[in-house]
């Protein structure tokens, strides 16, 4: 049946190619019902098993980390393009990748999957290893409320059957991390030093008011790290790893990154535990950023223009305190398309006050008066609001010196398209 | 300088959908109006302050709203005496229920209001989420996003805060949105509601100032991006 199932995929794929069709989730989605088992078959085949990345923020840039960091020592990974994360555009790359004989020549699956879609993902196959990066609240319209995305996520992590990597910071996953080892899996943590804490804020120290009356928040115990970032300094990130440590010169840049990396490095030494850390290390100052997550273009002036995915408060405040480092010219694209977050309230629980000092050239996208009207209660100016996202890249792309738009996920999507053709993207 | 004394209730738990916009709203128009605007925080087990002029509910998560209903049937009594008083409220989504008399969840638990609206939440397993236009007397169309599991019904003359135009309001069925008795608003609109509709934001300023001063006289505001965003709202789909 498998064979028959790869066959027929091919076979449309194919003929897909030679009509000049696109539409390339659609094998998938025939083979899919033609044989819905075909996917766990099939993944089932890779001798090193799968592993699913999932939590809030940093799932593709977390991926794209842990696929180069195996591929440098040797590995032959099957991942996932983003944004196709639905079983047929899995199914659909699996197709692709499939010798006709059915054989697929990879040693492990490294797939990225939203929270929500995981769930579904999980009832079909069973992932060796889990990776949960964080919760924060994100796109309430589509979950309804945090705490059902960390039931989302704590059912994802307990259906791993080798172990999970998952953030000793975040109390929603360290306290469902403690659950699955006391089940005899293996929970392995990553994390950052208690001197770096304040910059990486969890869910609820995010919207949390800063009053010494305020009953804080429950306190869960943070389990020690496998990797934690002690130290970073521009670019420049030290990581202790079984009390030794390991410092390098990375090509990513926002301090997220560097909290998402040491997730990578776990990971990472959990599946090759022969390996050296300071290998993956050394592997890990290669890695680049991944595609509209702080990437940066070249305009035809000379000058430079960064693009930095933006999606609820937790992101946003990262990007904020990672990429105005060299006063840009800035601007701020808010689309409320159902990928962005239909409800825009989210802009009221992003802390402005890294921009108090500057102001905000653009606003554009489909809510840009909303985020003019946002910055407006935090005295940031804005010079001019263009619904219009072309229209509004023309007039930032005439400004003077280095640019950064900051993005929701479909404005990000369209600058992209639009500056890949029309500008290069930098090394 | 006139101060007006804002409390926000229980910051760290009941603000899941941008609810600090609605208390940064508050104070920045204060401001603008030639207010000193006081900000005060209560949280589970604490006192209510002495003086307060405005006071501000969120929406939490549906777990937190346990927690908070022991400790808000403490204060109940109280914050019944500032409503009879005339004290401005604002209460939002989760807050708005505990302001009822009863909700009873999914799962048939009866959970007690403070009862100053006489209105009564049933949990749904559908959540009610969307853009929300309504249309009121004395503040115009307000504009918002509702995303709520609970069903909230009006009862015998209780006041609602409008009537539903476009999404769902209280419960979907009967058009009704929000409710009134006194000077306290509830309502089950986020965006936040107060920073995009600002006629009602002033029209909470101006109550609590005539209450505490017996006169209000408007500042000169520039509402050019509200208007903007408004205009937005007026064109989306719903």
């Amino acid at each position: 049946m498998i064979y028959v199932s790869t066959w027929l995929g091919k076979i449309i794929q194919l003929s897909m190619s030679w009509l000049k069709s696109g539409g390339q989730a659609l094998p998938g989605l025939i083979i899919e019902r033609f044989q819905p088992s075909y996917l766990a078959k099939m993944l089932h085949k890779l001798p090193e098993g799968v592993v699913v990345i999932t939590g809030t923020n940093g799932k593709t840039t977390t991926s794209k980390m842990i696929v180069e960091l195996l591929t440098a020592e040797g590995k032959k990974v099957l991942s996932n393009p983003t944004g196709s994360n639905l079983t047929r555009g899995i199914v659909s790359g699996l197709l692709a990748h499939a010798s006709w004989s059915s054989k697929l020549d990879y040693d492990i699956a490294v797939l990225e999957l939203d929270e929500a879609f995981a769930i579904k993902f999980i009832a079909r196959v069973k992932p060796e290893w889990v990776v949960a990066l964080n919760v924060s609240r994100d796109q309430l319209d589509r979950f309804g409320e945090v705490d059902k995305v960390a039931r989302l996520v704590g059912t994802t992590m307990k259906a791993a059957s080798r172990g999970v990597i998952t953030n000793a910071n975040d109390p929603h996953l360290s306290t469902i991390g403690q659950a699955i080892a006391d089940n005899q899996i293996k929970v392995s943590y990553f994390g950052v030093s208690p001197a770096l804490r304040q910059y990486f804020p969890n869910d609820k120290e995010l919207v949390s008011v800063d009053d010494p009356l305020a009953s804080q928040p429950t306190k869960t115990k943070i389990p020690s790290a496998l990797v934690e970032l002690t130290n970073f300094q521009h670019q420049n990130v030290t990581y202790k790893i079984n009390n030794q440590t390991y410092s390098t010169n990375l090509k990513l840049n926002g301090q997220h990154n560097y909290q998402n990396a040491a997730a990578a490095l776990a990971l990472v030494i959990e599946l090759l535990p022969a390996t050296d850390p300071a290998v993956h290390v050394d592997n890990l100052a290669k890695v680049s950023v991944a595609f509209g997550r702080g990437e940066s273009f070249k305009l035809p002036d000379g000058t430079n223009l960064q693009l930095v995915l933006v999606k609820n408060p937790a992101s946003f405040r990262q990007a904020l305190a990672s990429y105005l480092f060299d006063n840009p010219a800035i601007m701020i694209a808010i689309n409320d398309n159902y990928a962005d977050s239909r409800d825009v309230s989210w802009l009221w629980d992003v802390d402005f006050s890294t921009l108090s000092n500057t102001h905000v050239s653009l606003t554009s996208g489909s809510r840009a008066a909303d985020m003019a009207l946002r910055l407006s209660y935090d005295d940031i100016k804005v010079n001019v609001v263009e619904n219009d996202l072309n229209k509004a890249l023309n007039k930032l792309a005439e400004m003077r010196g280095d640019k950064i738009i900051f993005a929701t996920y479909t404005a990000m999507l369209q600058y992209y398209a639009i500056l890949n053709k029309r500008a290069g993207v930098n090394p | 300088m006139k101060q007006l004394h804002i409390l926000h209730l229980y910051p760290n738990e009941m603000n899941t959908y941008g609810d600090r916009g609605n208390l940064l709203t508050l104070k920045r128009r204060a401001e603008w109006h030639g207010f000193q605007p006081i900000i005060h925080y209560y949280h589970v087990g604490g006192e209510l302050p002495e003086r307060v002029d405005i006071v501000l509910g969120g929406g939490g998560q549906d777990s937190a709203q346990g927690d908070i209903q022991t400790d808000i049937l403490r204060i109940g009594d109280q914050l019944r005496t500032l409503a009879e008083d005339g004290t401005v409220m604002l209460m939002v989504c989760g807050c708005y229920q505990l302001f009822g008399k009863r909700f009873v969840t999914v799962d048939k638990q009866d959970i007690k209001g403070i009862g100053i609206f006489d209105i009564e939440t049933f949990g749904g397993e559908k959540r009610l989420i969307g853009n929300i236009k309504i249309k009121t007397d004395g503040f115009g169309a307000l504009f918002g996003f509702e995303n709520h599991s609970g069903r909230t019904y009006l009862g015998q003359g209780q006041l609602e805060l409008g009537s539903v135009e476009r999404g769902n309001g209280n419960n979907g069925e009967d058009k009704t949105e929000g409710a009134r008795t006194y000077n306290v608003f509830g309502t089950y609109m986020h965006g936040p509601v107060l920073p995009n509709n600002p006629v009602l934001a002033d029209n909470l300023i101006k109550l609590a100032a005539e209450k505490r001063y017996g006169e209000f006289t408007a500042g000169k505001l520039d509402d050019s991006l509200a208007v903007l965003a408004r205009r937005g709202a007026y064109r989306r789909s719903y």
